[in-house]
This record gives C-alpha cells, structure tokens and sequence, in this order.
C-alpha cells in the first residue's frame, strides 16, 4: 500500500529526514518510535503533504502512485489521514459544518453523489457511538476551548467519517489521561479492517497497550535505526532511547 | 493646482444651491464656514476626500430623476413591510408603500411649511460636520419616521434610487428617525442605481432613541464603480435604549461612512457592526465614534475586513468616556485579513477616557490567513479556494448577528460567498 524509499527532506534548509525507508502492507498496524526531535512528527507530516517541508531525494509510493505528486487534499481524497498532534482551533468553523464539506468533497473525487443533511446527520451519529463524542461539541466551533482529550477524540471521529485507507497517528496518545487513551484506542481499533493500515508515530508505550502494532520502528537522527515487533517497544519502555543511540553510534 | 481645485469645488457646491429655507440657509452657512476636509485633516488622513470629489465630478450641475422606474421591481418580497422611496436623494411618498398604521409608526414627508421641518439637523453635528451641512443645503423632502410608543414594528425598507443615465447624479437624502420609548424597529437601506454616469451620495441619518426602545439600522453598500458615497448615521439614546447600527460594504469607488453615537442615559447598549469586503479599487472608510455621557452604559463595535484586488479599507474608532460616565463598558474590535499583497489597510483605534472607573478595550488585528489552519482542512480532502472560504466567512460572520431579516442577511452572506469566491 505504501512504499518508503530512502526518503530525504528538509524545513528551512535543515535536513531532518536522512533516508527512511519503510514498507506498509493492508492490515498492518506499524508503531514508529524514537526519541524527541528525532524526525517522527516530520514523518507523518511529509505524508500528509505539509508544503512547508520539502522532499530532497527519495520517494512515496501509495497505492502505485508517486505521492508527492499531489497536494494535501488530493492525498485525503486518496485515503490519507492523518490524525494531529496538536488538532488546529478553527473559530466560527463547526466540526459538522466542515466535515459535511470534507466528506462531500472525498465523496464527488469519487464520483459520488454528495450526501444529503439527513444521510449525513445518520452516518454521523453512528460514528459518534465509536468514539463517545457528544452532538453539542461538533456544533461548537472546530477544536476551539475543547480539552486535550476532546481534541484527540474528534481527530479519531473524522478518521471514522473519512474512512480512509491510510491513518497516520501522530502522537494521539500526547495530552491524554488513561481513560481517554482507551476510548481513542478503542475507536482506532474498531475502524481497523483488512483493507486499511494504520501509522502510529508515539514517543512512549503505553498507546500500543491498546493499539497492538504488528511491527515497531525505531526513528533516530532521521532514519529507521531499529525495526521488530511489538516486544521492541516493551524493551524501550524498559531501557529508554540511550541504548538504540549507544548502538547506533557504534555502528557508525 | 491644489489650492485652484480647492477653491472652486465649493464654489462650484455654493453656486448649485437653489434653496430658500432657513434650515438650507444656515446649513450652506455652516458648510462654507467648515469647507471640505483637506487631506492634512486627522479624519479624512487616509481618503483624500477633497481630490477625489474634485477629480469625478462637475458640482456646478444639479441632477433630476428622469428615468421611468419600476421601483416594485426592486422592493424585498416581503409583503408585511414598509418600502419607502428615494429618488435622488428626494423621498417619494406616492411611490413607497407603507403598511403599518399610523397608531405604531407614521412615515412623513417633510416639506418646508411642515413643522416636523425644525427637527431637521438637530442630532447631525453639522457645526463640524461638514458632509452633513452641504447635505442639509441640498437636501429636498427629506423623510421622517416616528415610532409610536410601546409598539413592535414590521421592518422598514428604504431604496434610495439614483439615476445617472444622463449625466452625473448627486443625492442628498436626509432621513429623521424618531424611535419614541418602549418602541422596537428595524431599518434596513440599499442603494439602486441606473446610468453609468458618476453618481454621488451624500446622506444623514439623524436617530433619536428614547428611554427602553430598540432601533437596528442595517445598510447594504454593494455598489456599482462609479458609486462614491458618504452616508452618516448620527444618534442619540436615553436610558435602557438600544441602538444597532449594521454596515456591510462589499463594493463602490468610494465609501466613507461616518457613525456617530451618543449615549446620553444610563443602561444603554450603543453596537456597531460591520464588515467590509473588498476587491478591485474599492475604498471604503468607516469613521464611528461613540460618546458616552452618562453612567452605566455599554457599547460595543465590531467591523472585520478582507481585502483584495487593490482595495483599501480605512477603520477609525473613537470612543469617549466623559467624567460623569463611570462604571462605562466600551469595547471595539478591528479585525483585517489581507489577501492580495496591492490592498491596504489603515486602522487606528482611539480611546479617550476621563472617567476612571470604566472597563474599556481596542484591539486591532491584521494578518494572513492561518497557514496551519489552511492545512488541517486540506489534510481532511478540502480544496484550498474551499478552506480559504469557510474560514473566511467564519471570520465575518459574527458581524451578522443582528440581522433579523432573513432575506437582508441571505442577501449579504452571498455577497460575502460572491466576494470570497472571486479570485
């Protein structure tokens, strides 16, 4: 599904992404790990297309098309998602009123009727159930004096009304008490199918408590130093980064 | 050369006058004394207001409405409503269509043997004002409105026609409104205008606002490019009154609004709201001043600004707080999003408090779009133009909510959807 070779890129000329490379396959959960500053959040911005970073070698592969070819609307309309670390505050903007909009502008990239105000409102409250999000906050202006938790949970809730192929996770778990980490976590597994794939960027564990990863990355210094399964991520949890950078630093 | 031009623009004004009242005799008096604001007045410092009058206009000529109209055509289909008539700046009773009965509201002409004529340039401070003097030496038939007390009333429209298709028009429509206490109205105004010709307009507006009434007073100002108009709203309110004035200005060569509020009763609310949305080389200039004369009294104004193309948008806000005016609220907010590197913006807030008891605050922004913002919502499949828009119109849609005609504030979020489209 997606394909990530020797990926380079740079904000305001300072190099941050040296080489990655990665391989994500349909039903696949992958957890990038790694210490701060390491390049993580640059990662999933880079996938969404944030213009602000700019791509000096390598290459995306998604779904057999070169991904930085297109902008960040056409990578959504694709089936790119990716969940905020720090969800924007939009005043006058309601999450239902622009979700409408984002939903019907996926729908007409795929030739697809627009949804009306009533199969729309129907679809909503179902998705609503996933992430326990209440009708009075969507009518509120998107993000604008929600708490860290309700921020995360209306991330999780767009993921469920986008439906997309591809959700990239980016520090979900930051800001979040154990009670909303599990209903997030919850709402992510749920959403998880054969057919789609999951990114989880995080800096500690205890997110792939309730979102089990299939494979685990180390991301360092801009590149993946270290790649196993879920046990790596119990081991970082023990150990902390110093000993990947030990090891790396040995190898060089 | 300036001097040259200076000089015979109000003599050119000056020769033009035709009238005979008194009311018109001290108005021209006033204005010759006043003269039009040079270019180094604080208030006109950033509309050279003298230049462009000289530039696009012959003030030697009077204009007639010559033009047969279907004025219905244009009214709102609103059936349970007073729709009343301008003609170049003359109110046309015969022409308008007036609903309510004379026990809630009794619309007049005024004519000079009238004695509703001594009302006329009361409220208006034509001793410095020199826009609402010239107005008051040239104004024919201006129109009076009184709310009778204790009455709710159906909205009035007021359609001001100009008609420049033969020559260049120039309207001097004056309009007193006398909202008696307890009394609640509605006036919203647009202008209509026929005929390529430059066409100017010159009106005031005089609104007494008595104990516990509520008078919204709500202009349209989508006008055509040969429009240049200075349209004032003087009022004064007595204790527990309302006063709302709404100006929306989306297009016109010049606009120069000038919004003058005096509070003069405790527990009064003086808002002003407005948005201006501009392209091309729309220059629209809001002036408004609040003064606040007596206790206990809030206000608050609200204007935001996109402007495009070469636009330039002008804001000034002044708020008084005399000593006797303890335990005032005054608030004032300026908000500009600049979206073409040509269009300008001047704002200047200016807040002159003598009471020391009072919560006042300005605050004034200009900016950019929010580039993160922009992002997140393209990150969820919005094009760019459609991310651009609805955050836009979030931006200016705060201004709208004292709007209770629907078909008032339809008509002016398409004007706002219209203009946010139009690259």
């Amino acid at each position: 599904m997606l394909k990530i070779e020797n990926l380079k890129a740079t904000i305001e000329e300072k190099q941050i992404l040296k080489g990655i490379n990665l391989e994500v396959k349909q039903g696949e959960v992958h957890a990038i790990m790694g210490p701060n500053g390491s390049g993580k959040s640059t990662l999933a911005s880079v996938l969404a297309g944030r213009e602000d970073y700019v791509i000096n070698g390598g290459s995306i592969t998604f779904q057999g098309n070169d991904l930085t070819e297109l902008n960040p609307e056409e990578r959504a309309r694709a089936g790119i998602f990716l969940a905020f670390q720090y969800p924007i505050e939009i005043p006058g903007v309601s999450t239902t009123n622009f979700l409408k909009t984002a939903v019907n502008q996926v729908r007409k990239s795929k030739g697809l009727k627009p949804l009306d105000a009533v199969s729309f409102l129907k679809i909503m409250k179902e998705k609503m159930k996933l992430v326990d999000i209440d009708q009075a906050l969507l009518s509120r202006s998107l993000n604008e004096g929600f708490s860290g938790g309700e921020k995360k949970r209306n991330e999780i809730f767009q993921m469920a009304m986008l439906e997309p192929t591809l959700a990239i996770l980016d520090e979900t778990d930051s800001g979040l008490d154990i009670d909303a980490l599990k209903i997030v976590a919850d709402g992510v597994n749920k959403l998880k199918t054969s057919e789609n794939a999951t990114i989880v960027v995080t800096h500690y564990q205890r997110l792939l408590d309730y979102i089990v990863p299939d494979f685990v990355h180390v991301l360092y210094n801009g590149r993946i130093v270290k790649t196993g399964d879920k046990s790596l991520a119990l081991e970082l949890e023990a150990k902390g980064y110093d000993w990947i950078k030990e090891e790396v630093g040995e190898l060089a | 050369m300036e001097e040259l031009t200076t000089v015979s623009i109000e003599d050119q004004i000056i020769d033009s006058f035709r009238a005979t009242s008194d009311f018109q005799k001290t108005s021209l008096a006033q204005f010759k004394d006043l003269g039009i604001p040079l270019k180094k007045s604080e208030a006109y410092k950033f509309t050279p207001i003298k230049n462009i009058l000289s530039k696009n206009f012959d003030w030697s000529a009077n204009s007639a409405f010559v033009l047969n109209i279907d004025v219905k055509a244009h009214f709102y289909p609103i059936v349970k409503a007073n729709h009343l008539v301008f003609l170049n700046g003359t109110f046309d009773l015969e022409k308008s269509i007036v609903t309510s009965d004379t026990s809630e509201l009794v619309i007049s002409a005024i004519t000079e043997k009238d004695n509703l004529y001594n009302s006329l340039g009361i409220i208006a401070d034509q001793k410095n004002d020199a826009f609402a003097a010239w107005n008051g030496a040239k104004t024919s038939i201006p129109l009076h409105i009184e709310v009778i007390k204790n009455t709710q009333n159906i909205p009035t429209f007021i359609y001001h026609f100009a008609d420049s298709t033969s020559g260049e028009s120039y309207s001097y429509p004056r309009i007193i409104v006398k909202s008696n206490s307890g009394s609640e109205l509605s006036i919203y105004e647009k202008l209509i205008v026929s005929g390529d010709n430059n066409t100017f307009i010159n009106s005031v507006i005089e609104a007494e606002v008595k104990d516990n009434a509520s008078l919204k007073y709500t202009k349209t100002q989508n006008y055509p490019a040969n429009v240049f108009a200075i349209e004032a709203i003087y009022g004064t309110q007595t204790s527990n009154s309302r006063f709302y004035t709404n100006t929306y200005s989306f297009s016109g060569s010049l606009i120069r609004n000038n919004i003058s509020l005096a509070i003069d009763g405790e527990n009064c609310e003086g808002h002003m709201n407005g948005i201006y949305l501009l392209d091309n080389k729309s220059h629209v200039d809001n002036n408004t001043a609040v003064d606040h004369r007596a206790p206990n009294s809030y206000s608050n104004e609200l204007y935001k600004g996109v402007l495009k193309g070469h636009s330039k948008g002008v804001f000034n806000g002044k708020i008084y707080v005399r000593p006797i005016a303890q335990k005032t609220n005054a608030f004032q907010s300026n908000n500009n999003v600049l979206l073409s590197e040509f269009a300008t913006i001047n704002t200047k807030p200016q807040l002159e408090i003598w009471a020391d008891d009072v919560k006042c605050s300005h605050g004034c922004t200009v900016g950019q779009l929010d580039e993160d913002a922009i992002f997140y919502l393209r990150a969820r499949g919005i094009s760019k133009e459609d991310a651009i828009t609805l955050m836009l119109n979030a931006f200016t849609k705060d201004t709208l909510k004292e709007v209770n005609e629907e078909y008032v504030k339809n008509q002016v979020l398409d004007l706002i959807e219209k203009g946010l489209k139009n690259e």
